[in-house]
């Protein structure tokens, strides 16, 4: 199948069932609440590696918060609740509670909660005071630039989805990148997901299990171009580069979405930067419960 | 939306308590259960029906019309639904409430919201003492809700507090937040003498006070988040209350942290 001269591979992202949840993350300024977001979410690429993955949802209008500050809304996910906690309590003690001028919210309404606060607020050493307005309570921790406000509890999902994907595929790494950006950008306009890898974009496709002992991943040696020549590669000819889009989403409809919404931009830019083919990675299907099949989202 | 309106036939000459005499458990009741309850205090009987005209049927309102002061316990146990009184409300209005909403137009005497838990209580004119505060032999004053008055507040106002949020648009009276633990008052005219006794946690909010008490420790002048969330929690929970809406706090203020004659977390924020 081809959609304006791209390839389309025949095949589905397999992904997994994930716990997540959602932060508020403000500022004096949307500088600084950006910050604060980009330094929690830093080394939260992938769940094996870093212990969870995580990544800016969206900016948010001063309106949108409940500070009426800048912020930004931040999601994490993770194997399970109990695996979540300790990556929430942690980056939030770290990354949020640290930054100038920060506050930091519940993200997501959901019936199920995580105890956001239980960490962070007991570096108050005692002088942390509650407040709770209306059916909210949040935590004031003195720090020496103020104080930093901290909601008590946030939303978790157990129905969150990690690890939808596109691999796009191409025969000039850098028009591939810019194609493969602009998928990002078009998927950052999607409520709910994120895109945990670098700038939304994984070079290092991998594989389950090495040659090395204790290696839980190796690399796709199927989809490395200078080994077309000397494996049993999934590239053709001409390809140059493959760059992979790796989606986490709050909801499968979500994740659906936007893997709807990456297909649409790099095969409305077509085959002018270098895209020749979009793939997606799979494990056959035995061992992630979502699979989202690329013919059913270009329909 | 259905409701039953209560006229006053005369004039009280003895108090009557409409403790429990709320939507919630009005509803199911036919109309003439609902005049044969009882609400006197005094030696005589006094049903409802012998006290108002009463019309409608009951649903998810009431309105007292004729309210005086003489009328104790108006919203007390309401849990939802809406209570219009059209007049004055006598002592313990609103007391242990848990949802809903209570409206006065006129005054109200002591303990308005005593024990309130949640829901929203507006009365236009002013409220006598003990505003939130707990009553005789109860450990804790109001624990939850939103309460806005018009005028002016007694003394003692949120005596025992433990959560919720008043605004007073007036002034408030001496000694308020004494025994606090919990909770917000915002004065927009001011504290009366020596806010904050033992307050122990809390927040109290004005522009000036009469004269503060010696265990109150000046920390500066500081643009405190929580601030912000109050606003937004009085305007996202009162909405436009026309003349009374409450005037959104300045976001910078003086701190003095006290009682430090007890474990001196509450505070008092001075906005003028």
């Amino acid at each position: 199948m081809k959609v304006n001269g791209v390839a389309i591979d025949d095949t589905f992202a397999e992904a997994f069932g994930m716990s997540g949840t959602g932060l508020v993350i403000t500022a004096d300024s949307s500088k600084w609440a950006r910050i604060a977001a980009d330094t929690m979410c830093g080394f939260g690429t992938s769940v094996i590696g870093c212990g969870a993955e995580c990544g800016i949802d969206r900016e948010l209008a001063p309106d949108e918060t409940p500070d009426g500050r800048p912020g930004f809304r931040v999601l994490l996910f993770g194997f399970s609740p109990d695996s979540l906690l300790p990556q929430l309590r942690n980056r939030v003690g770290q990354c949020v509670l640290t930054s100038p001028g920060s506050a930091c919210f519940n993200g997501l309404d959901a019936p199920q909660q995580l105890a956001l606060s239980a960490g962070p607020r007991f570096f108050g050493d005692g002088w942390q005071t509650s407040k709770r307005l209306g059916s909210r309570r949040y935590w004031r921790v003195p720090v020496m630039d103020g104080e930093f406000v901290i909601e008590d509890k946030c939303g978790l999902t157990t129905d969150g989805v990690g690890g939808g994907n596109l691999l796009l595929i191409g025969s000039d790494r850098a028009g591939l990148l810019e194609t493969t950006e602009a998928a990002v950008a078009a998927i950052a306009r999607v409520p709910d997901v994120i895109t945990p890898f670098p700038g939304g974009i994984v070079r290092s496709g991998s594989k389950v299990g090495s040659k090395y002992k204790g290696a839980v991943a190796s690399t796709n040696q199927a989809f490395c171009p200078t080994l077309r020549g000397a494996v049993n590669s999934e590239l053709s000819p001409g390809t140059i580069a493959v760059l992979e889009i790796v989606i986490d989403g709050l909801t499968s409809k979500a994740v659906a979405d936007a893997m709807r919404a990456g297909l649409a931009t790099a095969t409305g830019i077509g085959t002018a930067k270098g895209l020749t083919r979009i793939s997606a990675g799979n494990y056959g299907g035995k061992l992630g419960q979502h699979h989202y099949h690329l013919k059913d989202l270009l329909a | 939306m259905s409701g039953l309106v209560f006229k006053l036939r005369a004039v009280l000459t003895e108090r009557i308590d409409l403790k429990d005499i709320v939507p919630n458990t009005l509803a199911g009741l036919s109309l003439h259960d609902v005049q044969r309850l009882s609400v006197g205090t005094g030696r005589s009987e006094a049903d409802i029906g012998e006290l108002f005209f009463v019309s409608g049927s009951p649903g998810e309102r009431l309105v007292i019309e004729g309210g005086t002061s003489a009328i104790d316990g108006i919203g007390s146990g309401l849990k939802a639904g809406t209570i219009i009184v059209e007049g004055d409300a006598g002592s313990l209005a609103a007391c242990g409430m848990r949802g809903g909403r209570l409206d006065i137009s006129g005054n109200t005497a002591s303990h308005l919201a005593s024990g309130m838990r949640g829901g929203i209580v507006v009365v236009k004119g002013s409220a006598g003492g003990l505003v939130g505060a707990a009553r005789a032999g109860e450990r804790f004053g109001m624990a939850g809700g939103t309460v806005v008055i018009g005028g002016d507040a007694g003394d003692r106002a949120g005596d025992r507090m433990r959560r919720g949020t008043i605004v007073v648009r007036g002034r408030c009276g001496e000694a308020t937040g004494a025994r606090m633990m919990g909770g917000t008052i915002l004065a927009e005219g001011g504290f009366g003498d020596g806010p904050g006794p033992l307050l122990r946690r809390g927040t109290l909010i004005g522009p000036s006070a009469e004269r503060l008490l010696s265990t109150f420790a000046d920390c500066g002048h500081h643009d405190p988040v929580v601030l912000r969330l109050i606003n937004r929690h009085l305007a996202s929970t009162l909405g436009d209350l026309g003349d009374l809406t409450p005037k959104p706090l300045p976001l910078k203020v003086r701190r003095f942290a006290g009682d430090l004659a007890t474990i001196g977390k509450g505070e008092l924020l001075l906005t003028g």
